[in-house]
């Protein structure tokens, strides 16, 4: 304010936009911000935090340092002074020194700077920040993909790690995740992640050049902070959407321990000194770690703990004889570090959906070609040969585009791995996960839905399933439960065994718990079967304890709900005292629909066929009327409600007489009704398509096929069928009488 | 009249090519910029429980779009297709649409000096769904605001899916 050299007084923002501007020869402009970096300085002290001064004032020492000339390289000397602006204008950024912390140097701070514009990894300190100020929004993107496909693997990795600490490997692929992180990060800006990941990786990099093997303690500090990674990067995608991210809890903590980890070590495994812990690496895990070997064959060892080199250097050979089926974890994570040679694009899933639309079009196109009466009556051998031809290739080219929606379940099985180990820990059971046909492939978009209830059923499994370490020494079982989970192709469809050797399903308990909250009739005599089903109620939950882990009396109905939706099915098989086999069943594809095809007048409808209980012409005498209104079909002795597809959909031209219809009869999860069409057409698998976004929520109908002759017909949605036909049934008498005088096209409320 | 400024800046707007059609005799336009495609009449499934201007879905090469009858929407009587009947595919960010017209006239270059602002007719002509009249050669043309009649809130009622 006492002198009036810039022609009007410019604030922090201000100057940190022109600095940007400015190249480091415009000696002009420069001298000019310096001065007024100066004034802020001058007019910050008493109002602004001191750090903010120091910071001004840095960078203002930049400037004349690159004015005077003095300054080795000036283009480095704007960029230090750029940033110290920067960090100045947010003053909330930087960590206000707390009482008892020294000062922080900011001439040093500078120094590092400019060490930092050199060298990618910028660890300045102050509060790391999940995204720069300017964040590039398009190669954030990417990174987040790639790191989050990083994180799965690392998380795969380690646990191979826990068996086999000396997997170099495994190591490898945990330290290229972290390396690969840090790298990104710190280019984009993004330093929370940038310094997280630096510190874990120095903790890998020892591991990896055999300094300190990955056990114990370390193996803790690995998995802590591929969570936190995790977390960080979900704040950071949180953050992206616009939301308030903040860091993860812990973060600052585990940070600390990392660039400290002997320290960890050290305290867990007295007095064994950290660098020897290869020589005793089950003592120096805490006795929590030892506890829960999940699929590590070391399990043994936890009974009888002979914590010799010998044991920890190839747990593998020790006899674990439940561990014979297959090496659960380590090979997947072995097939994934192969794997990665592999080359690979990626393509928008938008994309993929258009091809796939178009082959199919090209069967069709195909099909009408071949189906062409002049094709057939022509009885050209040539002709048909080449047609024939065509037919192949067209075949293949399908085979070939819905191969490429299909994933690995992979993925999936490797987070349930984790859960277990988890589960384990905290429960202090022993447990080993096995899990088979990983390799498996569904669906991409069933993935995402599948995993969640998996999640549930598997921590069900180990919570619940596996008794205590002591109840199971007491049934004469080895103490060391199993969690096997199995995929495999079966008829058409992919089929995903969750089995346990636990206590099995208490029939009698389940019973009472249902007829104690009025779920089921008491009287009522069930089958095995039909009890254990219960289970899939809505708030039902038999375990008498409620731990953290399970058991709040939600998740059954909702793992039921998922696999439905998926057009799936569960099936459960229990022998008390031995185990529980939940077996889900699910269509290769959601894109793909069996269908039965339907008319109703002159319009074609597609009924999924997994919904289809039965089909049959009526008796006169089957059918009655309720009230004049709703009819009902007596079947077998069970009375069903009747609605008519040609009233619900308004199709004209239909048969309205029952007896010289069909009755379909459609269950879903709550009961079942039977549906008057006129005739079946048969069977078809159809690619199931959306009636477009301009369309909307049509009622009854759950999408579109493009069928055998080019066009459309529409997928019934049974669920909903029923509730609209219920809905006309109770919001007014049908207009049966009514109807014909009614044209057959209502016209339009054009009402301007 | 009233307000010569911005009448001037609507038509200034205005101006550009267009796709004119017919339905009957009258002929619309819709901004050249909004087509992706024009294809012959093909058979439209109906979908119960949607408004009557919805006619239907269609297969366009493997892709399912809902049809809107224009003429319905417009509250003017329906007609039976014949050999020129059209469907126009409209394309509003990503929902894609076929309109049903009767028949599809040319291309045409609209000056802003020959449109108008939409008239207000009064009564039952939804003047809402017009962006303005060309009068060029003589020759009412109403020019349609696409992006109105796609987003009219009986489609925005049934887009929230």
């Amino acid at each position: 304010m006492n002198k009036q050299a810039t022609p009007q007084k410019l604030d922090l923002g201000e100057i940190a936009a022109r600095l940007m501007q400015a190249s480091a020869d415009e000696i002009e402009a420069l001298t000019e911000l310096r001065d007024a970096l100066g004034q802020c300085a001058d007019e910050s002290g008493s109002t602004a935090a001191p750090s903010v001064k120091k910071l001004v004032t840095a960078a203002k020492a930049k400037l004349d340092g690159l004015l005077s000339g003095e300054a080795g390289d000036a283009e480095q000397a704007l960029a230090a002074a750029i940033r110290l602006t920067c960090l100045a204008t947010s003053p909330e950024a930087v960590p206000s020194p707390a009482v008892g912390e020294p000062e922080l140097d900011w001439s040093e701070e500078a120094a590092m700077l400019e060490a930092a514009s050199v060298s990618a990894p910028s660890l300045r300190p102050g509060k790391p920040t999940l995204l720069p100020a300017d964040p590039d929004l398009d190669l954030i993107g990417e990174f987040m993909t790639e790191a989050n496909e990083h994180v799965v693997n690392a998380e795969a990795a380690l646990l191979t790690l826990e068996e086999r600490p000396d997997d170099a490997a495994a190591v490898n692929t945990v330290f290229r995740a972290f390396h690969t992180v840090k790298g990104v990060s710190s280019m984009l800006g993004m330093t929370a992640l940038a310094e997280l990941a630096h510190h874990a990786e120095s903790l890998l990099a020892r591991i990896r050049d055999g300094e300190i093997q990955c056990t114990g303690v370390y193996a803790n500090l690995c998995l802590r902070g591929i969570d936190l990674l995790k977390e960080t990067l979900a704040a950071v995608s949180a953050q992206l959407k616009g939301q308030d991210a903040k860091l993860p809890t812990g973060y600052a903590e585990l940070v600390r321990e990392l660039q400290n980890p002997d320290a960890a070590a050290q305290q867990a495994a007295l007095p064994a000194p950290p660098a020897f812990a290869a020589t005793a690496p089950v003592a120096a895990a805490a006795p929590v770690a030892v506890a829960a070997p999940v699929a590590v064959a070391a399990a043994v060892p936890a009974l009888t703990p002979t914590p010799t080199a010998a044991v920890a250097a190839a747990p593998v050979s020790a006899p674990a004889p439940a561990a014979a089926p297959a090496p659960a974890v380590a090979r997947p994570a072995a097939d994934a570090a192969a794997g990665g040679d592999e080359s690979s694009v990626r393509v928008r899933t938008d994309r993929l959906d258009r091809l796939i639309d178009m082959v199919g079009e090209l069967v069709i196109a195909h099909s009408m070609l071949a189906a062409d009466p002049r094709t057939e009556v022509s009885r050209d051998p040539e002709l048909s040969r080449k047609v024939g031809h065509a037919g192949k290739i067209v075949r293949e080219l399908q085979d070939m585009s819905m191969s490429l929606r299909m994933v690995p379940l992979r993925p999936t099985f490797q987070k349930l791995t984790r859960i277990v180990r988890d589960v384990a820990k905290k429960s202090d059971k022993l447990i080993q996960f096995v899990s088979t046909g990983d390799d498996t492939e569904i669906d991409r978009n069933m993935v995402d839905v599948i995993a969640e209830p998996l999640i549930h059923m598997v921590r069900n499994a180990a919570d619940h399933g596996i008794e205590s370490t002591a109840a199971r020494i007491a049934a004469g079982k080895s103490p060391t439960g199993t969690v096997r989970l199995a995929a495999y192709h079966s008829g058409g469809s992919v089929v995903i065994d969750l089995s346990d050797d636990g206590g099995g399903l208490d029939r009698d308990r389940i019973l009472a718990k249902a007829t104690q909250k009025g779920l089921v009739d008491a009287n009522k005599s069930l089958s095995d079967n039909e009890i254990y089903q219960l289970i899939f109620l809505p708030g039902f939950s038999t375990t008498e304890n409620v731990t953290d882990i399970s058991g709040r009396g939600v998740g059954m109905d909702v793992v039921r709900r998922n696999i439905e939706q998926l057009k799936g099915r569960i099936e459960i098989t229990s022998e008390r005292g031995k185990g529980t086999v939940f077996s889900i069943r699910l269509p290769l594809t959601l894109a793909i629909t069996d269908g039965m095809i339907v008319r109703v007048g002159s319009e074609r409808y597609i009924i999924p066929t997994v919904n289809i209980a039965m089909n049959f012409r009526p008796e006169p005498s089957q059918v009655s009327t309720v009230v004049g209104r709703g009819e009902v079909i007596l079947l077998r002795g069970e009375l069903i409600p009747l609605f008519r597809l040609h009233q619900l959909f308004k199709v004209d031209g239909a048969v309205t007489e029952t007896t010289r219809g069909l009755v379909v009869v459609l269950r879903d999860g709550v009961g079942s009704c039977g549906l008057l069409v006129d005739e079946l057409l048969g069977q078809q698998q159809v690619v199931a398509k959306s009636l477009g976004a301009g369309i909307g929520k049509v009622p009854a109908v759950s999408g579109g096929a493009i069928l055998g002759d080019g066009r459309v017909g529409l997928i019934l949605d049974p669920g909903s069928l029923v509730a609209l036909a219920k809905e006309s049934r109770t919001g007014r008498p049908q207009p049966e009488a009514a109807r014909p005088s009614i044209s057959p096209q209502p016209q339009t409320m054009v009402q301007a | 009249m009233s307000s010569q400024i911005s009448t001037a800046d609507q038509s200034a707007a205005l101006s550009g090519k267009y796709l004119t059609f017919f339905l009957g005799s009258e002929e619309y336009g819709i901004a050249i910029l909004k087509v992706r495609e024009i294809i012959g009449i093909v058979p439209v499934t109906p979908v119960p429980g949607t408004p009557s201007f919805m006619q239907g879905v269609i297969n366009l090469r493997g892709k399912i779009i809902p049809v809107i009858d224009l003429r319905a929407k417009f509250g003017m009587p329906t007609q039976a297709a014949t050999r020129e009947t059209c469907i126009i595919v409209v394309r509003r960010l990503d929902l894609e649409l076929g309109i049903v017209v009767d028949a599809v006239s040319e291309v045409r270059n609209v000056a802003a000096a020959e449109t108008d602002a939409m008239l207000d007719l009064g009564g039952e002509i939804s003047a809402e769904y017009f962006l303005g009249i060309s009068k060029a050669d003589g020759k009412v043309r109403l020019l349609l605001d696409i992006d109105r009649i796609l987003s009219t809130e009986d489609v925005i009622e049934l887009s929230r899916r």
